[in-house]
């Protein structure tokens, strides 16, 4: 389970280009680390594609925060 | 021999020739006439209410029995009605703006609307893609209106890479040069906006074709990037009111008061001064107002001659 977490900061980090250090669980795309919405829709496929999943638009929608991602993918994996 | 891409067969469409669905200047009368031409007319439904587009739209089945489009701008305090209206209607050709239409795809499709929505990232292309739309618009930042980033010379083709469904080239085109360009790219067609306006049928004020008609290259400015909602418009009293606001760090609810009601004022009243006469980098190239029809066929023949001399030429 916190493997799922440590891959999604990274993802986070990686995509947004932040440092490790700047996400915490908390940490809202949009409003903390700076990504407007086309940034969200890359960050998504970079989810489905780390995970091997399909994250459907209105499920895509709800996944404004690091923990909203974690709890998403932990719910369908 | 006549330039045809695989677009005019999905569509229904003789000529791969799209006019954007602009909010108060794509009305019935303008879908109509590019339509009749052989392109795709499409009416802009902006942030307008279901009854008003419902007029447009039998505007447009009264004046021809072509194939024609509806936008949906998403954003629109009225895009649910919009949306049913477009059902109801089972509009032929379906484009969005401003959102992802991912939850209504099907149900258009269902009543027979082909999809069409406008993309501004290859990420975004390529869900909607996986949602199985029609085929997609790829609008560069040299469009009139709301924009974003990307220049369609950049844009257009890293999309087309992403996808294997139609690509649509729109910002920045308004001759038959554009249109063999975008081609060239990879493109199955163009969406023209800007130049539609300058079309007879285009009910907007004289004012505002005539600001297009004396815009030079620098007059389409970006407004709004402040309030991450850039919008492109012609150089005028209210650009640069906004413009000097924005350099004071005014704060966004303030400007976008400012930019509210303006392109109505524009389109509809001719206030060309205080109004936002939205238009994109390619106005500078239009310098007349002709019929659709004539506009239509000017830029297939030019495409033509380019297609054949000029890169036959190029290998000489």
């Amino acid at each position: 389970m916190d493997k799922i977490k440590s891959r999604v900061i990274e993802i986070v980090a990686e995509e947004l280009a932040v440092d490790v250090d700047e996400i915490n669980e908390d940490s809202s795309f949009i409003d903390d680390l700076g990504a407007d919405s086309l940034d969200v829709v890359e960050l998504v496929m970079a989810f489905e594609e780390e995970f091997d999943v399909e994250i459907p638009d209105e499920d895509a929608e709800d996944i404004r925060t690091v923990d909203d991602a974690v709890n998403y993918l932990e719910d369908i994996l | 021999m006549a330039l045809k891409t695989e677009l005019c067969d999905l569509l229904n469409i003789e000529k791969p020739i799209i006019q954007g669905g602009m909010a108060w200047v794509a009305t019935g009368e303008l879908a109509a006439a590019v339509s009749a031409a052989g392109g795709l007319g499409i009416i802009g439904a902006g942030n307008a209410p279901a009854d008003v587009i419902k007029k447009e739209i039998d505007k447009v089945r009264k004046l021809t029995d072509k194939p024609f489009g509806l936008n949906i701008m998403l954003l629109s305090p009225f895009a649910e009605e919009i949306i049913e209206l477009a059902i109801t209607e089972k509009i032929p050709v379906i484009t969005t703006g401003a959102g992802n239409p991912g939850k209504h795809v099907k149900r258009f499709q269902a009543a027979g609307s082909k999809v069409v929505p406008v993309v501004p990232s290859v990420a975004l292309a390529r869900r909607m893609e996986r949602l199985k739309v029609d085929a997609v618009i790829v609008e560069g930042t040299e469009a009139g209106g709301h924009i974003g980033e990307l220049t369609t010379m950049a844009l257009v083709p890293q999309v087309i890479d992403a996808i294997s469904i139609p690509v649509i080239a729109a910002g920045g085109i308004a001759d038959g040069r554009g249109l063999a360009a975008a081609l060239t790219l990879g493109a199955a067609g163009v969406q023209m906006g800007t130049r539609f306006v300058c079309a007879a049928e285009c009910t907007a004020a004289e004012e505002f074709k005539t600001a297009i008609l004396k815009a030079r290259d620098r007059d389409a400015v970006v407004t709004g990037r402040s309030t991450g909602h850039p919008v492109r418009n012609l150089k005028n009293t209210l650009t640069k009111r906004i413009a000097k606001l924005e350099q004071a760090g005014t704060a966004t609810p303030e400007i976008e008061e400012l930019a509210t009601g303006r392109l109505r004022a524009a389109v509809i009243e001719g206030d060309v001064t205080e109004g936002s006469v939205m238009a994109g980098q390619i106005a500078g190239l239009i310098a007349d107002i002709l019929p659709a029809a004539e506009i239509i066929e000017n830029l297939i023949q030019d495409a033509e001659i380019v297609i054949k001399n000029n890169c036959n030429n190029l290998l000489n």
